[in-house]
């Protein structure tokens, strides 16, 4: 959409205006919250959702934009900002609101980092399953809105299978709520998928309320290196149509087994497993053995050893933001993903680029991450945003991202999207020009 | 309205065969599964039986130009009248719309109709390894369109999720007559998750025409035990118990004494009369965890005092003990003129209160109630059962399950947990959504349909009393009439 932009000297007088409006929120150093090398003129930190709702409706009510925040991890993710003058900052709204340990539920506010709460269900021998390599500094809100959900959602399913409730500020101020605090519930439309993966461009989550799960007592991981990309497709494809149910199946190249801090081999698989003591052992064995004759070498990773080696895996696949590099995400089913990897190769190599790939094969993801100058990037780009179902450039220099469209092509249905933020947000004052289509 | 043009340009689209508009047979159409006592009957002017998609985007069109609403319809076993043409105009019926179109096992996934039956896709993919997960009670007659369109639960949902969680995506007609495709086989499609949105929107938001389903990999594993109790109240606290242990079984059914008679009466499925309540108990996975797990809960049902702790020794007796909890309300027949099947969940540690609960009810307004539910979930389905020429009687069932839902909400609760909203349960939103909730979700329903004409008059309350009308109306939700045609056209 094009929401136009305003002269810097009205501006300055709407921002004083919002000052006095959001009289008592916190203040923040703007300098902080760059988006696309853009900074705010001004940086608040509610402390409560009456807070929260108080500044939206003043920086509506004067035509201000918004970027609501988090940890910040992701803020590459989005079109390139195409106006910005309010950061929100919504960490300090960080409580476990209602935990309800004997129903498997959980309710949070929004600025709960992933690491707190998983530390807190941790005392309860329960998790959210959520894989994200900055977990101390992403936030719950923050990864719901960027709708971004790693290997283990083939186990577990996404953040937005788990969601069973939801709060959020639209931008008059309003506070409106969708779903509740029980596991099954048809009452009223699915407000959790509305707002879920739409970038905060909607509304802004002020709270979350999850199914939780019981943590697993058990956990290993299958690790393998392969000769080359057909081997290590074969082996996941092997294990991913057995009944060895593991939660997790992973692919990477040797430049992203070095970013993960692998062994070095072409293509590494890692297969994580998490179940009862009494099963976990010998469903890594028989995933051992269903994956041996494609494999070079086979290893088994103990429970101790497992977490910290998908914090790895993690770090490669969602790396953060780097000078003169881009983060490229490529969907394809899990049949189509080795055609697409290889197109991927070949189109990156052509480039002279060195591509660093994670594939996820339970869900049909594949993770590129290469670097170089920019003119070389956005043809990369354009290229790889021709392949597979859909691609999505993740993280790229600002330069890059003013000239082109991040979430690739065009999808069905746009016209509706296009609707849903006129409704929402008719003023353009969240987010603006950051999601698809620049909506 | 000219109706004999109308009915001529809906027969050049769908054939004469497809057009139903005669008075007598339209009858048929004008209640779903829900009581006509409370989610009351309509007829539809027309019903017209499609058999592809741009049948459905044509006579969608056609609706749009005359000014009609429209009413998706499959089987027609919904239970809160939301397939039920509460303002007249076209009815969609998707059911001659049922063939499965793909399986694809390497991706796992189904593409298929609308009009496929429930229980027919999981049986072509068992065969090959695979299952669809969601399986209401009404599978053998359900249609997957049927259960997009209310996010339909069923017993294995415990371990695998609602619907919701098990579609990847949807050809859909749009109110705006557009047709599209949302989602796909790749999880993260860019944008909004239109697929989420609509599965559970109980047809107002669009008319699906062709479903891409997950497929769930058959487990290595099952096991299925029986457990009686003495009593609904130690069957209740042993649900409870065996959630809170960390055990996460794939299916958790309680029957109470009442169901079990009328289970046993009509099928004779091996379930013990004497009991108080049985709790069926389905674990499923790796072989060596389903053993563990089975042990884990005999224990804990021992503990809570189940007499026995029965394991189906085959698929055939796990198949019987399961068609017999499935086919339970059928059975009701035996016991009873008629029933007002309810629908809630409670948080699972609530489950015990909120069933000494409907005990109370039972006494306090002379009916005799059924239990027989979801237990794991906390979903609860209590059959109040009456008889529609005993006068007074419907007013006392309206009355008990008001009582019901709102102690439900009291207890963190909501109103409904899968059968869904449509005509019964509109005004009940208000118990747990305020004015600026229930804005929102029309803000939703707006965007997908500015004339309002899908499915009109269903999910958005409709009846408030006078303080709570100036609220709502404030805050922009559409109240009586207001998603009425003759407002917007």
């Amino acid at each position: 959409m094009d929401w136009g932009s305003r002269m810097s000297s009205d501006r300055l007088s709407t921002v004083r205006n919002l000052e006095a409006l959001s009289d008592g929120v916190a203040r923040r150093d703007p300098s902080a919250y760059p988006v696309d090398g853009v900074l705010p003129a001004v940086a608040l930190a509610p402390a409560t959702v009456e807070e929260v709702s108080a500044c939206l409706a003043a920086a509506d009510e004067a035509g201000l934009a918004v970027v609501p925040w988090g940890g910040g991890s992701h803020m590459a993710l989005g079109n390139h900002v195409s106006a910005y003058d309010v950061a929100l900052d919504l960490r300090a709204l960080n409580a476990v609101v209602q935990h309800e340990p004997d129903d498997l539920t959980i309710a949070v506010q929004a600025g709960c980092t992933v690491a707190a709460l998983d530390r807190h269900l941790a005392n309860h021998g329960q998790i959210l399953p959520i894989d994200v390599a900055q977990p101390e500094r992403a936030t719950i809100g923050g990864l719901l809105a960027t709708g971004l959900a790693g290997p283990r959602r083939f186990g577990y399913g996404a953040l937005r299978d788990l969601l069973i409730g939801i709060t959020v500020v639209l931008p008059r101020g309003t506070v409106a709520r969708g779903g509740g605090m029980v596991v099954k519930n048809v009452s009223g439309f699915d407000m959790m998928r509305l707002y879920y993966g739409s970038l905060g461009s909607l509304a802004v989550i002020t709270q979350a309320n999850f199914k939780v799960i019981p943590r697993p007592r058990a956990q290993r991981t299958v690790l393998a290196r392969f000769s080359s990309l057909a081997a290590a497709a074969r082996a996941a494809e092997a294990v991913r149509m057995s009944q060895l149910a593991p939660t997790a199946i992973v692919a990477v190249n040797e430049a992203a087994a070095r970013q993960a801090d692998l062994p070095a081999a072409a293509w590494s698989v890692g297969l994580r497993c998490e179940a009862p003591p009494v099963a976990v052992a010998r469903q890594a064995e028989r995933i051992a053995e269903a994956i041996g004759a494609e494999a070079a070498a086979t290893e088994v990773i103990d429970h101790d050893g497992t977490e910290p080696l998908w914090q790895r895996i993690n770090l490669a696949l969602d790396a953060a933001p780097a000078e003169q590099t881009i983060g490229v995400r490529v969907g394809a089913a899990p049949s189509q993903l080795v055609t697409v990897a290889e197109a991927m190769i070949a189109s990156l190599t052509a480039l002279d680029l060195e591509p660093a790939l994670t594939l996820d094969f339970g869900s049909g993801l594949a993770y590129v991450r290469t670097a170089g100058d920019p003119g070389v990037l956005l043809r990369a780009w354009d290229e790889l945003a021709r392949l597979g179902a859909h691609a999505t450039l993740l993280t790229a220099p600002a330069a890059i991202k003013r000239s082109t469209e991040v979430f690739g092509r065009e999808p069905q249905g746009f016209a509706t999207m296009r609707a849903l933020k006129a409704e929402f947000d008719p003023r353009g004052t969240l987010n603006r020009g950051r999601f698809i289509g620049n909506l | 309205m000219d109706r004999a043009t109308l009915r001529e340009r809906l027969e050049a689209v769908v054939g004469a065969g497809g057009v139903v508009a005669d008075p007598s047979e339209l009858v048929v159409y004008e209640y779903d599964a829900s009581d006509e006592a409370i989610a009351g009957r309509h007829r539809p002017d027309f019903v017209v039986l499609p058999e592809t998609t741009e049948q459905v985007a044509a006579v969608v069109r056609l609706a749009r130009e005359y000014g009609l609403p429209v009413t998706p319809r499959g089987a027609g076993t919904g239970l809160a009248g939301g397939a039920i043409a509460a303002r007249g105009g076209i009815m969609v019926v998707l059911t001659r719309m049922n063939r499965i179109l793909e399986i694809n096992e390497r991706d796992r996934y189904a593409i298929v109709e609308p009009g496929v039956i429930n229980l027919e896709l999981s049986t072509a993919t068992l065969p090959r390894g695979y299952f669809f997960a969601p399986d209401p009670s009404s599978q053998r007659a359900c249609t997957i369109g049927g259960n997009v369109a209310n996010n339909s639960g069923g017993p294995h949902c415990l371990k695998y999720g609602v619907t919701s969680n098990h579609i990847m995506g949807l050809e859909v007609v749009l109110p705006s007559g557009e047709v599209v495709w949302t989602g796909g086989p790749v999880p993260e499609s860019p944008g909004v998750d239109l697929t989420g949105v609509l599965v559970g929107s109980e047809g107002t938001l669009g008319i699906v025409t062709k479903v891409m389903v997950r497929l769930t990999r058959n487990p290595e594993a099952v096991s299925v035990l029986l457990a009686p109790f003495p009593t609904i109240e130690t069957a209740s606290n042993a649900v409870s118990a065996i959630v809170a242990a960390g055990v996460l079984p794939a299916a958790l059914e309680m029957m109470d004494r009442l169901s079990i008679q009328a289970v046993e009466a009509a099928f004779h499925a091996g379930y013990p009369t004497d009991a108080g309540a049985v709790l069926l108990v389905e674990i499923d996975g790796l072989a060596e965890a389903v053993a563990e797990s089975a042990d884990a809960i005999t224990d804990i049902c021992r503990q809570h005092d189940a007499t026995e702790v029965r394991v189906a020794a085959s698929a055939e007796e796990r198949e019987a003990l399961w068609f017999a909890r499935k086919a339970a309300f059928g059975a009701m027949g035996r016991l009873t003129p008629n029933y007002y099947l309810q629908d809630a969940t409670v948080p699972r540690t609530q489950l015990p209160p909120t069933l000494q609960f409907v005990e109370e009810l039972s006494r306090e307004y002379r009916l005799r109630i059924a239990n027989v539910f979801h237990a794991g979930d906390g979903n609860l389905h209590p059959l109040i059962l009456f008889d529609r020429y005993e006068k007074g009687a419907i007013e006392r069932v309206l009355r008990a399950g008001t009582d019901l839902l709102t102690y439900c909400v009291e207890r963190g609760g909501t109103v409904s947990g899968e059968h869904g909203i449509g005509l019964e349960k509109k005004d009940y939103l208000t118990l747990i959504f305020t004015p600026d909730d229930l804005a929102a979700m029309a803000g939703l329903k707006r965007s997908f349909d500015p004339l309002a004409y899908f499915n009109p008059d269903k999910v958005f309350p409709t009846s408030f009393s006078c303080g709570e009308l100036a609220a709502v109306k404030a805050a922009g939700v559409p109240v009586s009439g207001g998603l009425g045609l003759e407002d917007v056209i």
